[in-house]
């Protein structure tokens, strides 16, 4: 009896050791193919922190010898990407705390009373899930133009703040809160708005985070809009900006110094990441519909 | 927490008179009517913005578009369905953008099997996968001046790019990359590829994990291979996030912008020009507004139209909310 289970076991065990050096190839493999196909951004770092002469005679090295940090100071000590920054960060959360505002007021709204023409209204919200921003521009930007607002960050903030998939999202989310918790509030006098501050809220953390970094980020990267808006130095994000540095500094006498650019402008936005990893990971398959 | 936003509720009560004619008015509704007045201060803020920036400029756009529109507003004279007329019969570049357009569509398929290919790579049990699920996505979350910069340095002609620096150090002949039509869509095409594929590896992702262990149980314990638990059990389970994502990548892709700005310009000699990229180039190089609305307007149906046909596809197979 116990001969017969310390061979199972050793049979276990030899198989658990199997186990891990097929997991450990596997990931070798795996991480052979990570640096392949990360191999561009690896070029950009050691790019980034190369010479310029060195550069001229040849591109096409991983490893920054003679190492430089005079792109970086350089870029750094420019005060225009601090400013870029400054404004991708003050246009960013902003436009991301508005959104959740007025949006999770119409949501409530939508998922909690009853009212007159509440069909059509929701309808008509969701009719914006199906109208690309790049369609329908040209009309926001006459307005701007008629208002003389464009050069400034409220004309980057403003448009996209009423969105119709965060209107959806969160209607779905609200509708799910047990309607019991509101009555009891409301037993106790307590009106519609403050029923929405102090139970719907709370109970909406998650989704509203989740909804908050997806804001965020389509803000931070968004182009269109504030390229054609944003014209003059000053008000420009961080994404316009590389665009605009990259075209004036050219790219055959300041390599480095491009490169230097691209990685500051990434970086802020990946730190990002790292930080709300998780919520990222999981927000996606929230803020697709497909969970 | 909450006893601090009673207190702040509480002291709030002292505006209570402002409010005194609205809570009359209010008492004198129906039920219903009560909840509408409630609602629609609730949706005011949203519908105010959503009105300007959205439902209108739906209609502004048409608008605009039967005009001859110069972006300054100097020169404005009502041009009836001209600029349609241009567009459609003689405008050989807008035609050439929208066949352009077309092909971006088809090239981006290939990226949904890319992601389904990189999720079946990932989804294994193994300590330690999860740091490669965050680097296949990591590209995603940059912006795309970023990732247009890198690509197109690594694609630059002659020695000026990696790829080409290295093709000449192994005594090759440079391609150029970035200066033939054909290549220069592949270069855009695949970049967005690079950019884009963790988004569906994620998704399909999320719904590999939704297949039950137990149905590949009972296909093992019936004797069904690899091929066959693949073709019978997770293709059929992972119908959502395929409908879901080809109906996204034709819509992305029919919106590819920033790409080709910072790459190509729309060049060389527009074979990378899209529609999103003509309707920049007109309105805000040539400042035709309206002609630029017109192509707007044909890429606004062209959309919706798709958005329906899902609709419709999602409802029919019981896919979707």
């Amino acid at each position: 009896m116990s001969t017969v289970s310390s061979i199972g076991d050793e049979m276990r065990q030899q198989r658990a050791q199997q186990d891990k050096i097929r997991h450990r190839l596997y990931l070798f493999v795996l991480a052979i193919f990570a640096l392949i196909w990360m191999s561009p951004v690896i070029w950009t770092v050691v790019t980034s922190f190369r010479t310029e002469p060195s550069l001229q005679r040849n591109l096409a090295s991983f490893i920054p010898v003679p190492f430089t940090t005079e792109n970086w100071t350089f870029i750094l000590s420019s005060g225009n990407l601090w400013k870029w920054f400054g404004n991708s960060v003050i246009v960013s959360t902003i436009h991301t705390l508005a959104q959740l505002v007025v949006c999770s007021l119409a949501a409530y709204a939508f998922a909690r009373l009853d009212f007159y023409l509440k069909r059509p209204l929701y309808l008509l919200v969701l009719v914006g899930l199906m109208v690309p921003f790049q369609a329908t521009f040209l009309p926001v930007y006459l307005l701007f133009s008629n208002l003389k607002l464009h050069n400034t960050l409220i004309a980057l903030i403003l448009p996209g703040i009423a969105s119709s998939f965060a209107v959806f999202l969160m209607t779905q989310f609200f509708r799910g809160i047990p309607k019991e918790l509101e009555e009891a509030a409301m037993m106790d006098g307590a009106g519609r708005f403050r029923i929405f501050i102090t139970i719907i809220i709370p109970l909406s953390v998650p989704v509203m985070t989740a909804l908050a970094i997806f804001t965020f980020l389509g803000n931070w990267n968004s182009y269109l809009w504030p390229l054609v808006s944003a014209t003059s130095t000053e008000v420009y994000t961080l994404v316009i900006g590389l665009r605009k540095v990259s075209q004036s500094w050219g790219f055959v006498d300041f390599y480095g110094r491009n490169m230097a650019a691209a990685i500051f402008t990434a970086l802020p936005i990946v730190i990002f990441f790292f930080a709300f990893q998780r919520r990222i990971i999981s927000g996606i398959a929230i803020n697709s519909g497909i969970k | 927490m909450s006893g601090v936003v009673d207190l702040i509720f509480n002291a709030l009560e002292i505006f209570n008179p402002i409010f005194a004619p609205y809570r009359r008015f209010n008492e004198k509704l129906s039920p219903k009517g009560q909840q509408t007045l409630t609602a629609f201060i609730f949706i005011a803020p949203f519908g105010i913005l959503y009105s300007i920036f959205t439902i209108l400029p739906i209609f502004q756009t048409i608008w605009i578009s039967l005009h001859r529109w110069e972006i300054m507003g100097t020169n404005i004279q009502y041009f009836g369905l001209k600029n349609y007329e241009r567009l459609l019969t003689v405008d050989t570049q807008f035609q050439q953008a929208f066949g352009q357009t077309i092909i971006f569509v088809a090239l981006s398929i290939p990226i949904i099997f890319v992601g389904l290919l990189f999720a079946l790579m990932l989804n294994r049990p193994i300590k330690g996968i999860g740091i490669f699920r965050t680097i296949f996505y990591l590209p995603n979350i940059i912006a795309v001046t970023v990732i247009g910069l890198i690509w197109s340095r690594v694609f630059a002609s002659d020695d000026r790019g990696l790829l080409n620096a290295i093709i000449v150090n192994f005594g090759g002949e440079s391609i150029p990359f970035l200066n033939r039509g054909d290549l220069a869509t592949i270069v855009v095409a695949f970049t967005t590829l690079w950019w884009t594929v963790g988004f569906s590896m994620l998704i399909f992702l999320a719904g590999l994990q939704d297949i039950p262990d137990s149905l590949y149980d009972a296909a093992k314990v019936d004797g069904a291979n690899r091929w066959h638990q693949f073709r019978y059990i997770t293709i059929p389970g992972l119908q959502r996030p395929f409908a879901f994502l080809s109906v996204l990548q034709v819509i992305a892709s029919f919106q590819i912008f920033g790409q080709v700005d910072v790459m190509t310009g729309g060049g060389p000699a527009g074979n990378t020009r899209t529609i999103v990229y003509n309707i920049f180039e007109v309105s805000f190089e040539y400042f035709q507004v309206g002609y630029g609305a017109a192509m707007a307007v044909i890429m606004l149906v062209i959309l919706m139209v798709i958005s329906i046909i899902q609709l419709a596809v999602f409802r029919d197979q019981g896919v979707g909310n």
